[in-house]
C-alpha cells in the first residue's frame, strides 16, 4: 500500500503505518468514515491554543496590569480545555482507529500495541454483533523484514477475522492464508506468475516457504 | 483525511508551546508578578546569589527587613536583585523600602532615578525571592545580550517538535 519503509523495530511505525493502512481499506471498501470524535476533538484543543494566543496578543499589547484578571481566567479555562482534551483521548476515542458506516453496518475498530510484543491488537465493534469482537495479528504478517507494507496479507487477516468487511470484500475474505504458501507449477518452472509482484511480495513476508 | 492529519499535526506542534507559556502565566498569575522567574545579572548578591543564577519570585504577603526583592529603577528598564534594609509608611502612605547589595557599603541610592529616594513596593518591586537554581539563568542572560538567540531557542524547540 504505501512506497515508505518504516523502521521494523520500532513498535510505534508499526502500528501508526497499519492505523493509516487500515483506514485506507476500509474507505477504499465503500465505508464512509465517521469523523465526528476526531472532529470534537480537534475542536477542543484549538480552542485551547486560541486561547492561549489571545492571553500573548493582549499581554503583548496592553501589559501586565491590565490583563491580569482576564490571564488568570484565560490560564483556568486553558487548564480545563487541555484536561478535557486528555479525557476525550483517554476515555472516549481509546485508540481507535476507524468508525465508520456501509449501508446500514456500522463498524469501530480501536487498536492497540503491548510492550515489546510485535502484535497488532484490534477491537472490533460492529452492528450486527454485541460483543466487541478482539483479534490479533503478528506485525510480520504484512511486514518485510525491512520495513516495507504489504497490504495483501493484512487485507486478507482483516476480511477473514471480520464478518462485516468479509462481506465487503469478498475476495480477500475467500482466500486461504495457506494458499500463499503453496507454489504454483509455473513459479516453481521459473516463469513469472499472472498476479506478479504482489504474491511475490506475499512471499517473501512468509520467508519463502517454498514446496515442491 | 490528510486535511485532518495536518490539524492534528499542527494542533500538537502548537499545543507544545502554548502550553510552557500558559503554564509562565499561570505562575505569574499565582505569584501576582509580570516574571515570576528571573537570571541574575551581576554579583552584587555574592556569595549568596551568583551571576547566572535563576530566581523565583513571590509578590504576594508581607515584605519584611531581610528579604531579597528584585525591583526595577523608576524610568529605566533594568531589574536589581538586592536586600531590603528600610521599610517606610505602610498604613496611609503606600510602603516604601530602601535596598542595599550586600558587596556594598552604602545603600542603592546612587543607582535610583534622580530624584528617587525609595522603592515603591506596589509600582516598582517586581517580588520577593523565595527559591533559586544555580547556573540555569546563564540561559536568560545570553538571550539578553544576544536577541538573536532566542530566535534559535524558538527554531530549536520547533524542530524537536516535529522529529
Amino acid at each position: 500500500m504505501s512506497d515508505n519503509k518504516i523502521s521494523p523495530h520500532s513498535l510505534n511505525d508499526l502500528k501508526n503505518t497499519t492505523d493509516d493502512c487500515l483506514a485506507n481499506y476500509l474507505r477504499s471498501l465503500s465505508f464512509v468514515q465517521d469523523n465526528s470524535k476526531l472532529d470534537v476533538r480537534l475542536a477542543v484543543g484549538y480552542v485551547a491554543v486560541i486561547i492561549a494566543t489571545i492571553t500573548f496578543v493582549a499581554d503583548y499589547k496592553l501589559g501586565w496590569e491590565a490583563t491580569k484578571l482576564g490571564t488568570a481566567f484565560a490560564v483556568v479555562a486553558y487548564a480545563i480545555l487541555n484536561g478535557v482534551y486528555t479525557y476525550w483521548m483517554w476515555m472516549v476515542e481509546k485508540g481507535l482507529v476507524f468508525e465508520g458506516t456501509k449501508g446500514s453496518k456500522r463498524v469501530s475498530i480501536a487498536s492497540k500495541t503491548k510492550k515489546h510484543d510485535p502484535t497488532y491488537y484490534l477491537t472490533v465493534t460492529t452492528s450486527s454483533s454485541t460483543n466487541p469482537l478482539e483479534i490479533q495479528c503478528p506485525f510480520t504478517t504484512w511486514f518485510t523484514s525491512d520495513g516495507y507494507f504489504v497490504a495483501q496479507p493484512f487485507q486478507q487477516w482483516l476480511a477473514t477475522s471480520v464478518g462485516v468487511i468479509g462481506e465487503a470484500d469478498q475476495k480477500n475474505a475467500a482466500k486461504n492464508e495457506k494458499e500463499d504458501l503453496f507454489v504454483s507449477e509455473a513459479e516453481l518452472n521459473g516463469t513469472p506468475s499472472a498476479s506478479g509482484a504482489d504474491s511475490g511480495k506475499g512471499k517473501g513476508t512468509k520467508r519463502g516457504k517454498k514446496k515442491s | 483525511m490528510h486535511l485532518r492529519q495536518l490539524a492534528i499535526l499542527i494542533l500538537g506542534l502548537c499545543t507544545q508551546l502554548s502550553t510552557p507559556y500558559m503554564l509562565y502565566k499561570g505562575l505569574g498569575v499565582a505569584a501576582n508578578t509580570h516574571s515570576p522567574i528571573v537570571g541574575v545579572l551581576s554579583g552584587s548578591m555574592e556569595p549568596g546569589f551568583h551571576r547566572g543564577d535563576l530566581l523565583f519570585l513571590w509578590n504576594r504577603g508581607d515584605t519584611r527587613v531581610g528579604d531579597i526583592v528584585v525591583y526595577t529603577v523608576q524610568g529605566k528598564n533594568v531589574s536589581i536583585v538586592h536586600r531590603v534594609i528600610a521599610k517606610f509608611g505602610g498604613g496611609a502612605e503606600p510602603l516604601s523600602v530602601l535596598t542595599k547589595r550586600d558587596n556594598n557599603q552604602g545603600d542603592d541610592r546612587p543607582l535610583y532615578a534622580p530624584g528617587q529616594q525609595y522603592v515603591d513596593r506596589e509600582k516598582d518591586v517586581v517580588g520577593r525571592v523565595v527559591g533559586t537554581v544555580p547556573y540555569v539563568g546563564y540561559l536568560s542572560l545570553v538571550m539578553e545580550d544576544y536577541p538573536w538567540a532566542k530566535v534559535v531557542l524558538g527554531g530549536l524547540i520547533a524542530l524537536s517538535v516535529m522529529a
